[in-house]
C-alpha cells in the first residue's frame, strides 16, 4: 500500500507518501511570508499554482507513478480555510480520477503520531508547539483519542514569536531569527502567565512590545524566548508528574528550536523520563506525517466517503478518532 | 516539605526548590513571588476566620506553618452534612478573595475535629467568578452527585456572587476542552 498524504494547513503545501511506515517522499513547496505576516487567499493561491508540481516532485523523488497510489489522506484541520480546502481539492480530485480510497486527518495528531514514528516512542506525553497551537496532549487509550492536558488560553507560541519578530522589523524566518539573536542577550523581567497546565502568551507579546526601542533587541528576544519557554515548560513538568509518563517528545514548528529542546530535556531527565523530537523536517509541516497517520487509518478501515470529505478549520484533536 | 519541632510545637517547612530547566534570574522571581504570594493568602485566610494553616513565618523561598495532624478528605468517607459545611468554608475563602486553583479532596484535610484548606501553592488573590467556578468545576469532578449537590447548598447560603459564580460554572462546562479530559 502507497498512501499520498497532502498538507496544506498554512504556508506550507506539503506532499508525502508512505508505503508500510516507510516514508518514501517528503517534498514541499513553501509561500515565503512578507512583513505582513499570512494572507489566507494569497497562500491559497500560491498553494493552487504548487499543488500539481509538488504532487509530481513527491512522485519523481521515489520513483512510483500516480497508478501506484493506493490510498489517498489529507489535512481536514485545524488550518487557514483557503489553505486547507486546496488541500482537500487536490486529494479529493485525485482520489476520485484513481478510485482509491480516502480519509481526512487531523494536523496535530499528525505531528504527534510522526514524530513517535521516527523517534521510536510508545506512549509519550507531547507538547505539540506551533504556529497556532500550543498543546499538552496524552493519548487516551479508551477514548481512541487524544487528551488535552493543557493548552494556551489565547494564541499559539509560534504565532507570538512571529509576531513579536515582525514588531521588531527583523527579516525572514523569524522564529529562528529570535533564536539566534538571543545567545547575545540579558534577561528582562516580562509577564509569565501559567494556570495549572494552561498558560497565555498575549500579555508577554503586548509587555514586549511595548519594550521595542526602549530596550535592546538582543535583550529582548533572549527574554521573551527565555520566558515563553519557561512557561511551556512548567505547565509540561505538571502533566509529567500527573500522568507519570516515562516518555516526553516535542513537536510542531516551534520544536525546532535547540533552546526550548534543552529545557524539556532537563524537565524530563528530573523525573526519569526520556526526552526525544523528530528531525526537522518532519517538525515543520509535511506531507509525510499526514500520510503516515493517513496509512494507519486506511488499514484500519477508517475511509470516508467523497461526499463526506469536507476541511474545517477548528478541528481539535480531541474531537479526532485514533486507533493507537 | 519538612517537619520541625520548636518548643514542643511541630510546624512544617514548605520550601520552594529551584528548576534547573530555567535561567536563574527568572527562577529566583517566580520562586519569591510565589512564596510571598502563598504567605500572603494564608495570612489573608486566616485573618478571616477560614480554617487554614497558621503561617508562623516566611523567608525569600520557604514557608513556615503550623503542622495539622490529620487525614486527607480523599482517604475519608463523609456525611452529606459534612459536605455542606465544606460548601461554607469555600465560600468562605471566595468572599475573602481568594481562589484556591487546585480545590480537591486531596487538599482538604481533617484535623482537631476541624475541616482545614490546605496547600495554596496554585492559590490567587482574586474575586474573579472565572477562577471561583473553576474551584467549584474541580470539587464537582472529585466527587459524587449528592456530595456536591450538598456542597452546593452550603456554598449557596448567605452568598451575594452565588448566581453569579454558577452560571459562569455553566459556560465554562459548555467549552469543549473541559469535556473530555478525563484523564487529569
Amino acid at each position: 500500500m502507497a498512501v499520498l498524504g497532502i498538507e496544506s494547513s498554512a504556508h506550507t503545501f506539503g506532499v508525502g507518501v508512505v508505503d508500510h511506515g516507510r516514508i518514501l517522499a517528503n517534498e514541499k513547496s513553501m509561500y515565503r511570508i512578507t512583513n505582513k505576516g499570512m494572507i489566507p487567499a494569497e497562500v491559497a493561491e500560491f498553494h493552487i499554482e504548487n499543488s500539481a508540481p509538488t504532487v509530481e516532485k513527491a512522485l519523481d523523488s521515489c520513483g512510483l507513478q500516480i497508478k501506484d497510489i493506493t490510498g489517498i489522506g489529507y489535512t481536514r484541520g485545524p488550518g487557514l480555510g483557503p489553505c486547507l480546502q486546496v488541500g482537500q481539492l487536490t486529494a479529493k480530485s485525485l482520489a476520485f480520477r484513481l478510485n482509491v480510497p480516502i480519509v481526512p486527518v487531523n494536523h496535530g495528531l499528525a505531528h504527534v503520531e510522526i514524530t513517535k514514528h521516527v523517534a521510536y516512542m510508545n506512549d509519550p506525553l507531547a507538547l505539540y508547539v506551533s504556529g497556532g497551537n500550543s498543546q499538552i496532549l496524552k493519548f487516551d487509550k479508551n477514548a481512541h483519542r487524544y487528551a488535552i492536558l493543557g493548552e494556551t488560553f489565547d494564541m499559539g507560541i509560534g504565532n507570538m514569536l512571529d509576531a513579536f519578530a515582525r514588531k521588531l522589523g527583523l527579516s525572514h524566518a523569524w522564529g529562528s531569527e529570535i533564536e539566534s539573536l538571543a545567545r547575545s542577550g540579558a534577561y528582562l523581567q516580562l509577564p509569565y502567565t501559567v494556570k495549572g497546565m494552561d498558560f497565555s502568551f498575549t500579555g508577554l507579546l503586548t509587555k514586549s512590545s511595548q519594550l521595542i526601542g526602549k530596550a535592546k533587541k538582543e535583550d529582548l528576544c533572549y527574554s521573551v524566548q527565555e520566558t515563553s519557554f519557561a512557561m511551556l515548560c512548567e505547565a509540561t513538568e505538571r502533566a509529567l508528574l500527573l500522568t507519570k509518563s516515562r516518555e516526553l517528545c516535542v513537536c510542531g514548528g516551534v520544536a525546532q528550536n535547540n533552546r526550548l529542546a534543552d529545557m524539556l530535556n532537563c524537565v524530563a531527565k528530573e523525573h526519569n523520563a526520556r526526552f526525544s523530537r523528530a528531525p526537522n523536517e518532519y517538525n515543520a509541516d509535511n506531507g509525510a506525517m499526514i500520510a503516515y497517520v493517513a496509512e494507519r487509518l486506511l488499514l484500519k478501515g477508517a475511509d470516508v466517503p467523497l461526499k463526506k470529505c469536507d476541511f474545517m478549520q477548528r478541528y481539535r484533536i480531541d474531537e479526532a478518532v485514533f486507533y493507537g | 516539605m519538612y517537619t520541625a519541632a520548636f518548643y514542643g510545637t511541630d510546624f512544617i517547612i514548605k520550601s520552594r526548590e529551584p528548576k534547573k530547566y530555567r535561567i536563574h534570574e527568572l527562577d529566583e522571581e517566580l520562586r519569591q513571588l510565589r512564596t510571598r504570594r502563598e504567605a500572603k493568602i494564608l495570612a489573608v485566610l486566616y485573618r478571616s476566620g477560614v480554617p487554614v494553616p497558621a503561617l508562623i513565618c516566611v523567608g525569600k523561598h520557604s514557608i513556615v506553618m503550623q503542622r495539622l495532624d490529620g487525614k486527607l478528605l480523599r482517604d475519608l468517607k463523609m456525611g452529606i452534612y459534612f459536605y455542606r459545611k465544606l460548601g461554607r468554608i469555600v465560600r468562605d475563602m471566595h468572599s475573602s478573595g481568594v481562589a484556591h486553583g487546585d480545590l480537591t479532596p486531596a487538599n482538604i484535610m481533617l484535623a482537631d475535629r476541624r475541616t482545614y484548606i490546605i496547600d495554596f501553592g496554585l492559590a490567587e488573590i482574586t474575586h474573579s467568578a472565572e477562577e471561583q467556578a473553576l474551584d467549584l468545576l474541580l470539587m464537582k469532578r472529585s466527587i459524587s452527585k449528592k456530595e456536591f449537590a450538598a456542597f452546593l447548598r452550603g456554598y449557596s447560603e448567605d452568598n451575594k456572587t452565588y448566581k453569579r459564580t454558577i452560571s459562569r460554572l455553566a459556560d465554562i462546562e459548555k467549552r469543549g476542552r473541559y469535556q473530555i479530559r478525563t484523564l487529569a
